[in-house]
């Protein structure tokens, strides 16, 4: 996968977005197979689709509750097949802060769908928000969630009524981050996925200065409707990279008889065993 | 309405260019003013909010006109505004004596909804009336609001919301607006014109088995909850259950699956009662079917790339009312056909409705854009309806202009 923070200009980025047909004299720095490129309305649900994929690589990646961004407005959008490879989305779209909804800037970033294996993602965001903010507010989400004596078990997140206590907002931001890894990873160019709902969480209390969570997501898949749960692991130690194992069942006949509401207590749900990850 | 002149307003100003947005923010800056931004100035043509003390009307009124920016008394009084907030907010959940203090900012039960329902029609008996077009599989009654001031079998719109019963927001948002309706006919000379010439037809839990059992097991249960022969798996996508392009791609065959179109076309007591009352009415002009979430407006075709033929007034119709729901608070919708915007889905209820008469049939995708998704905080439900009443508004008043 590229890296995060990789080579290629922003400003190089907006010159393909700006000029389609691309000029032929703009070569980035990757290996490019000429093929055919064509400009997308950026009403297109392929292009919000391929910028979630892009937002669920950042939001997964930053490994930082209060940087979770979600997608406000497509404004451009390419694709470009490569023979061989797959398909190939240039994007440029705004986007709002996940937990407090507010303008958190636009970005810039590439998403190529592959064959065989996860989509491989660039992405560059402008800051809005000052890093040092960001640092005190997931060192206050982190401390928060590290301090607890108790093991934290909640359920239903939002609730019912899309409320969420802001005790629990904790939690719902790093389900967000570590269900992106999830979604991350089934996108392709013709399924999207949300985050629907926390269904269970239960902490596991740790000596060292992780922080490690079972949860039970509920993810919405698109265009299919279908409710996905995965049952995801998590470890967060502020920095990243955030460590998720998970396993989801397709199986819909979970929510098919009535059993719906009774996931059992998490703790009953989750039983005891080594945290060895 | 006349006010002791000792009440603060709350003004709307529209810039025509960049100048006059900077002459805003000028405004905006000078502190003995005491501009209070309720709505930034963002873009030419986008309305500004602006909250003026009374003792300094006189002074921004004529900035404004010496600057040629035009402008409108939004609230006349801002006090009065503030204290009535207050006084709907401590509304509890009892049983209310009339529909309109009913509480539209939280979510309801069915049983509450259907009682609110006899509560509009015995507010406004000249107006509103409920009646049954059938019974859900599971023997709850469909019930439909008519709205209408007589004549005999006047053009009619068909309004749906809650057809998917986890889409919480439509439903409630469907209570606002049925009593938006009642409360502005007679008072708002839109909405009375629409109805002195139109009828409506509201049906506000469409999937009322669904709705229930959201509420009771499963909060994110989206089909109804009819049982298949030969599965375990229960229910069919009422939005997959129509006869037009039925079984095509964008539907399914199997059971367990959350867009399966069902063992044939209107198999669904929920969908065959609404296809039987509009056939038999013969009159209906216009179809809104409302969903969420995604932000979306959107008409025919979705079983079929191919573009309808009225494709082009449709579109333009969607590009106004998106516009003008886009006005009141920001909020951005996509529009254009479902296959072009959201993807393949056949047997839907706003193809079935072009293809039988019905022009002007049009689908919302309400709030939002899948940060809460289906779980929509309720505090956003007064805001979604809020908005999505103009852009409604547009699509009546254009069938009502526009006959045929």
């Amino acid at each position: 996968m590229p890296g995060f923070r990789a080579a290629l200009p922003a400003a190089l980025l907006l010159l393909l977005l700006s000029s389609f047909p691309p000029a032929a004299a703009e070569q980035p720095p990757w290996p490019w197979t000429p093929g055919a490129m064509h400009a997308l309305n950026p009403s297109d649900r392929h292009a919000s689709r391929a910028a979630w994929t892009a937002l669920h690589y950042s939001n997964y990646h930053e490994a930082s509750p209060s940087t979770l961004r979600a997608l406000r407005q497509v404004l451009k959008a390419t694709v470009k097949i490569i023979p061989g490879l797959g398909v190939k989305y240039y994007l440029q779209f705004t986007t709002e802060g996940y937990i407090n909804g507010e303008n958190a800037g636009s970005c810039l970033a590439t998403v190529l769908y592959l064959k065989k294996s996860p989509p491989e993602v660039y992405i560059k965001c402008a800051h809005t928000q000052d890093k040092k903010q960001i640092q005190e507010e997931d060192n206050k989400f982190y401390h928060y969630l590290h301090h607890q004596t108790k093991p934290i078990i909640a359920n239903n997140i939002p609730d019912s009524h899309g409320n969420i206590d802001r005790a629990h907002l904790p939690l719902w931001g790093l389900a967000i981050a570590g269900s992106s890894y999830i979604m991350l990873e089934k996108s392709t160019e013709n399924l999207g996925y949300f985050m629907a709902q926390v269904k269970a969480v239960k902490q596991r209390i740790r000596k060292d200065s992780a922080v490690e969570f079972e949860f039970i997501v509920l993810l919405h898949e698109t265009p299919t409707q279908k409710i996905e749960l995965c049952h995801m692991h998590l470890i967060w130690t502020l920095s990243p990279p955030l460590r998720v194992k998970y396993i989801c069942t397709s199986d819909n006949h979970w929510l098919e008889d009535g059993s719906g509401q009774d996931y059992g207590s998490a703790a009953g749900l989750f039983h005891e065993k080594e945290g060895n990850f | 309405m006349a006010l002791p002149p000792t009440r603060d307003q709350v003004l709307r100003a529209v810039a025509s260019n960049e100048e006059q947005i900077a002459l805003l923010r000028e405004l905006g800056e000078q502190v003995d003013l005491q501009v209070d931004f309720w709505r930034d100035p963002t873009k030419p043509g986008r309305p500004a909010d602006l909250r003026v003390p009374f003792s300094r009307l006189q002074a921004v009124k004529v900035f404004l006109e010496s600057h040629g920016i035009s402008y409108s008394v939004m609230i006349e009084d801002v006090q009065h505004l503030l204290d009535e907030e207050k006084r709907t907010m401590m509304l509890s959940r009892r049983m209310e004596r009339s529909a309109n203090k009913f509480n539209f900012a939280s979510y309801h039960t069915l049983e509450e909804i259907y009682d609110w329902m006899d509560t509009l029609v015995a507010d406004h008996p000249n107006l509103v009336s409920k009646i049954q077009i059938g019974e859900s599989y599971e023997k709850r009654p469909l019930y439909v609001l008519k709205f209408s001031t007589g004549g005999s079998n006047r053009p009619a719109v068909w309004l749906d919301t809650g057809i998917h019963s986890r889409e919480w927001v439509t439903q409630a948002t469907g209570v606002w607006t049925a009593n938006k309706l009642a409360e502005d006919y007679g008072h708002d000379p839109t909405v009375t014109s629409l109805l002195d010439t139109m009828d409506i037809f509201f049906e506000i839990v469409t999937n009322p088995d669904g709705f229930a059992f959201t509420h009771s097991s499963n909060r994110l249960w989206r089909k109804t909850r009819s049982i298949n022969a030969g599965s375990s798996c229960i229910g069919v996508d009422p939005n997959r259950n129509w006869d037009a392009g039925f079984g095509d791609a964008g539907s399914s065959s199997n059971p367990c699956s959350e867009t399966y179109h069902g063992p044939y076309a209107h198999s669904e007591s929920e969908v065959k009662s609404i296809v039987d009352f509009i056939q038999s009415h013969g009159n209906v002009k216009g179809l809104v079917s409302i969903h969420s979430y995604s932000q979306m407006l959107m008409f025919p075709y979705g079983y079929k790339r191919t573009p309808a033929p009225d494709h082009e007034e449709l579109n333009e119709l969607a590009k106004k009312a998106v516009n003008d729901l886009a006005a009141v608070y920001g909020t951005e919708y996509t529009y254009g056909s479902i296959a072009d915007t959201i993807y393949l889905a056949a047997g839907t209820t706003v193809d079935w409705a072009y293809e039988n008469g019905v022009k002007y049939s049009y689908t919302f995708e309400l709030r939002d854009t899948g940060r809460y998704g289906f779980l929509l905080p309720s505090s956003q439900i007064i805001p979604t309806a809020t908005e999505t009443w103009p852009a409604l508004l547009d699509i009546l008043v254009h069938i009502q202009q526009h006959p045929y």
